[in-house]
């Protein structure tokens, strides 16, 4: 559960104290007894929001993770580097215990503060061994960012923060491209400003010169001469008006700020806030926004024409008059920021958690954040004010049916080892959901909200899981259930130590079930009967194995978990109807979330059953046949045409006597097309073939053949029979026939 | 991104260029039977059969008969001045990344005059590709030896005959720092020229290809040896290099099996005397890009040039406090 190193010495005892029924206290359950003070415990939390470059990459680091990279790099594994291990770690359990009791701020300023305290409790002065150690591991320490514990603000920072990443890598993208852009519609519209008569102009020739005007040069006659020569190709008007209207848009846009280009413009509008309370304001501001939207996506798309001179008039501009909403696609609206909506149960207007999926299914790249803090609800049968109670734990799971939604549902406790999905809802385009359960349940005393939002995962109360639908097709590659313990089971088990009645440490094995969650919750005080060893019966049995009984022999059995009381007293807790009922919904919803990622898949387990029938059946039916051989693989493909020399293959083998030219050979020399443009040509890839044996001479055929400097050419047979000096020529031609 | 509506709209105009589009007004004024015209073709097969835009496509040359080539290219080009080739295609590169860049140079243009240059485009690794049309001979001048005439020949420089041995062009080449793309090909056969070439502006960085190229007036039966005997050209295939084509393979039986990236091998193979290596020699993609490196987080626009003077300026500014404080930054 707890990635605690150091547990407390203090074991659950069994005691023969009777004890009142039902219980007045809650208890604990047993699994978790002992990691009641978490701040002398190197676990998961503080955690650092990391900033910077790192940031895209990492998001979230353990401060525990931060302080063994610094002494890594800071502390010699030997000896030597003792004092200084000894030290820094001393300094991560002021920094702990800091935050633990409310202390916020970045991980520099911490470590300053608590290093300058540590300093001065080791009676030392500056610039001693304590903070000359202190301030050498600091070098090593090569990430920063705002140090955040557990409790119930931990999912709002957090996310928060996963989006200011998103949306600053947005921002870089963003500026890039549009900045390119900028950058090339300015040359266009500069280079033909270079061809006006305002630029050709004595002023503006002179003003192009860096030394003063001492009369060297006479302006007035070089803008004469450039007027003469001036290309006269300058752009159409239409196009003119289409640049600069597009340029003064992508120059205008609200959708990030400027960046470091703001002081040039210092009048333009403050860029649009994305971070909202509640969908209705989310929805109206992107309607609002809507035709700024449509005319930045039509300013960008002319842009990218015009940039690659592929704007047609008579083609594009019947597209972008009639451009409006239909036409944005979820390509177009990736490059503008993404809406971050924070949404709390219990707090927020129940319409709004309803409204989230209105906003999810309309495929807008919005992120909704819903922490809860309350995943067990009211035990009466109604609904709570402005709470799904007992139904947030299925949000995400109903998200999932939406298809298009990235979903992520996770306690406080597993947001670090769920940090890979974070960061791929991170590069996710579209709409998203994140269900968080920060474990700071008001009716659950004296447990740290680290320790009850674990619990929440380990009872499969709120399980942990992620769906992304850019990872593939199918649910195999979308869904992903691993980070829970121990996913292929109904309950994960545990074997927890206690001490028994004559202090020895015995063991025993234990299911966590959602009784063992329900039990620590004052609501549910008034179900549950602890007893201590001297009342343990027969009659009881665990919650899990209760739960598998058949239907008629639950009535004569009282199902149990194992808790402990304030005193550290080992109880089994016997557990009421409404519990166990409690208990079974859970066992049922987990089971679903199982046959998702495809543990017990109910279709392939019949599949499979059925399959193992059939082949049982035919082992039955009849001995088993030898398999037939596997057909031969015959060489069926032709042996290639036969090598003719030199990579030669004659075109018309019927007539050995035409002349023709080995074309894949030729080199484009020229040679050839020079002695006869008709008889010799080139073809697609400028290669000579022979076009017109009958356009020239056969005298010019063995001229060619001659000339050809990687002798492709073939005369073949002279065509007319009465051409002079054939003797001659034919004896010429031989050698290339 | 809006790439995919633009690309739609791009689909609309899509122009499918021939051969005949890359081909400016001016014939080439090589003379006949001259490789460069080979390199030439090859140049347009690439870019139709990439279907690169003529007004997205540079040529950049220095000084030869080799650099004559973006004359007849119908395509930007730059016919720079002698061994000026590289940093002219540097600064074309730098400012519009969004260019093919094509570098055409010779021999004496590349290794001579400009080995400096040359020496530090590999260092640089920006992304575009060098065609080093290498006849060994300055031709457009009537013959004088070039640091890669063999030694022994005899010009209207070196009457006596060449009195050193002859430069190495892919040896020095991969002997540079940041080396990633080094291929060898010969004008003669003209399908692994295309193939080569086409491999070379594939891969991402500084393509350096060596064309031995026949020079007709000049440098007459310099080659005519290997052109006769296929066997001595040992043609340089792997998977992650070249693959010969059947009917290649029939005729140039002389092939080794050379892995792009084993860099020894390929200074092995650059130095075979009495062969001519033809394929690629060494390729690295991982080496990063100059132009990559120095590519700023944002391009720079006109408003965010006057902004960075501005807060320069404001450094030496008399009211630098106040200047900052009224947010003008003027």
């Amino acid at each position: 559960m707890s990635q605690a190193q150091v547990v407390s010495d203090i074991l659950p005892q069994e005691t023969d104290v009777p004890s009142a029924a039902p219980a007045s206290e809650p208890l604990r359950s047993a699994l978790f007894a002992r990691y009641q003070h978490l701040e002398s415990l190197r676990y998961d939390y503080p955690l650092v929001l990391i900033e910077g470059q790192e940031a895209a990459d990492t998001l979230i680091r353990p401060l525990t993770r931060i302080v063994d990279d610094v002494l890594k790099a800071a502390a010699p594994p030997d000896a030597s580097g003792e004092a200084i291990r000894q030290q820094v770690l001393g300094l991560e359990d002021k920094i702990r215990r800091r935050v633990a009791l409310g202390t916020e701020g970045r991980l520099s300023e911490l470590w300053q503060t608590c290093a300058a305290e540590l300093v001065r409790e080791s009676g030392e002065d500056r610039f001693g061994p304590v903070d000359a150690n202190l301030d050498k591991a600091r070098h090593s320490l090569r990430v920063d960012g705002r140090v955040i514990g557990c409790d119930e603000t931990t999912p709002v920072k957090l996310l928060t923060h996963a989006w200011r990443v998103k949306h600053d890598a947005k921002a870089r993208r963003f500026r890039k491209t549009v900045e390119s852009l900028i950058l090339r519609l300015n040359d266009i519209l500069k280079s033909d400003h270079m061809k006006s008569d305002e630029a050709h102009g004595p002023t503006a020739l002179a003003s192009s010169m860096a030394s003063n005007d001492d009369g060297t040069i006479d302006f007035q006659a070089l803008s004469e001469v450039l007027h003469r020569v001036r290309p006269e190709d300058r752009l159409p008007d239409d196009r003119l008006r289409r640049i600069k209207s597009a340029l003064e848009v992508l120059q205008r846009q609200s959708f990030f700020g400027p960046g470091r280009a703001s002081q040039s413009s210092p009048d333009r509008a403050a860029p649009y806030s994305y971070v909202f309370d509640s969908c209705s304001e989310a929805l109206d501001a992107h309607r609002d926004r809507l035709p700024d939207v449509l005319e930045f996506t039509k300013a960008l798309t002319v842009a990218e024409l015009e940039v690659q001179n592929k704007y047609r008039p008579e083609l594009h501009d019947p597209i972008f008059e009639h451009f409006d909403e239909s036409e944005l696609t979820a390509d177009q609206l990736a490059l503008l920021p993404s809406a971050l909506i924070c949404l709390r149960d219990g707090v927020t207007e129940i319409a709004e958690i309803a409204r989230a999926y209105e906003a999810l299914a309309s495929g807008l790249p919005i992120t909704i954040v819903i922490q809860t803090d309350d995943i067990l609800g009211t035990t009466a049968a109604g609904p709570a004010p402005n709470s799904f109670g007992a139904g947030t734990a299925r949000l995400a799971a109903m998200a999932m049916g939406l298809n298009n939604a990235f979903v992520f549902q996770a306690t406080s406790a597993d947001l670090y080892r769920m940090r890979e999905a974070l960061l791929r809802g991170n590069r996710y385009e579209g709409p998203a959901l994140i269900s968080i359960y920060s474990g700071a349940t008001t009716t659950v005393p004296g447990v740290p909200a680290y320790i009850l939002a674990a619990a929440a995962t380990e009872s499969r109360a709120f399980p942990s899981f992620s769906y992304d639908p850019a990872a593939g097709p199918d649910w195999a590659a979308r869904f992903d259930l691993s980070h829970n313990p121990q996913p292929e089971v109904d309950w994960p088990e545990h074997r927890i130590e206690f001490e028994d009645r004559e202090g020895q440490r015995q063991f025993e094995t234990l299911r966590f079930t959602f009784a063992d969650f329900a039990i620590c919750d004052t609501r549910y005080v008034r179900f549950t009967h602890p007893r201590a060893r001297s009342d343990w019966g027969g009659g009881m049995v665990p919650v899990p194995e209760w739960l598998a009984l058949p239907d008629d022999s639950g009535m004569v059995q009282d199902p149990y978990v194992l808790g402990v009381d304030d005193e550290h007293r080992l109880m089994r807790v016997v557990v009421d109807a409404k519990i166990t009922e409690a208990s079974r919904r859970c066992n049922d919803a987990w089971r679903r979330l199982q046959e998702l990622a495809g543990i017990n898949n109910s279709h392939a387990l019949r599949q499979l059953a059925q399959a193992r029938r059939e082949r049982e059946e035919a082992a039955r039916a009849a001995e088993p046949v030898a398999p037939a051989a596997a057909p031969q693989r015959e060489e069926t493909s032709a042996p290639a045409a036969a090598s003719n020399g030199a990579g030669k293959t004659a075109p018309d083998a019927s007539d050995g006597d035409a002349p023709w030219i080995e074309t894949p050979r030729c080199t484009t020399c020229n040679e050839c097309v020079q002695i006869n443009k008709k008889m010799f040509a080139y073809n697609d890839n400028r290669q000579a073939y022979i076009a017109d044996p009958d356009a020239g001479t056969y005298r010019q055929l063995v001229e060619a053949a001659e000339s050809c400097q990687v002798s492709i050419i073939h005369p073949g047979k002279p065509r007319d029979p009465d051409e002079p000096n054939l003797t001659e020529l034919l004896e010429r031609a031989a050698p290339f026939n | 991104m809006t790439a995919s509506m633009s690309q739609c709209l791009l689909q609309m105009v899509r122009t499918d260029y021939t051969m005949s589009d890359y081909q400016s007004e001016i014939a080439p004024r090589w003379c006949a039977g001259c490789g460069d015209n080979a390199i030439l073709a090859a140049m347009q097969r690439l870019c139709r059969d990439e279907q690169l835009p003529p007004e997205k496509t540079v040529c950049v040359s220095g000084i030869g008969c080799a650099s004559r080539l973006p004359h007849y290219m119908n395509a930007y080009g730059f016919h720079g001045i002698h061994g000026r080739a590289l940093p002219v295609a540097e600064g074309i590169k730098i400012r519009r990344p969004d260019l093919q860049v094509f570098v055409t140079t010779g021999d004496g243009d590349c290794c001579s005059i400009g080995a400096a240059h040359w020496i530090h485009a590999v260092r640089y690794n920006m992304n575009m590709t060098l065609l080093l049309h290498d006849n060994e001979v300055y031709g457009l001048t009537k013959k004088q030896a070039s640091p890669t005439s063999p030694k022994g020949l005899k010009s209207n420089t070196t009457p006596f005959g060449a009195t050193l041995n002859a430069l190495n062009p892919l040896t020095v080449t991969l002997g540079i720092t940041n080396v990633s793309f080094v291929a060898q090909a010969v004008d003669w056969i003209p399908d692994l020229l295309y193939d080569i070439v086409s491999k070379a502006y594939h891969h991402k960085g500084f393509s350096f290809i060596r064309i031995l190229q026949r020079c007709p007036n000049f440098m007459e039966h310099r080659f005519d040896d290997y052109v006769r005997d296929p066997s001595s050209t040992r043609i340089l295939t792997h998977g992650n290099g070249l693959r010969l084509k059947p009917e290649l393979s029939r005729v140039y039986k002389n092939q080794q099996t050379h892995d792009p990236l084993d860099l020894a091998e390929a200074l092995t193979l650059a130095r075979l005397e009495d062969e001519i290596p033809v394929g690629i020699l060494y390729n690295d993609p991982s080496v990063p890009c100059y132009d990559e490196l120095r590519a700023g987080e944002r391009p720079s626009t006109p408003a965010l040039v006057e902004t960075v003077l501005n807060e320069e300026f404001d450094k030496v500014g008399i009211w630098p406090a106040t200047a900052a404080a009224s947010g003008s930054g003027a």
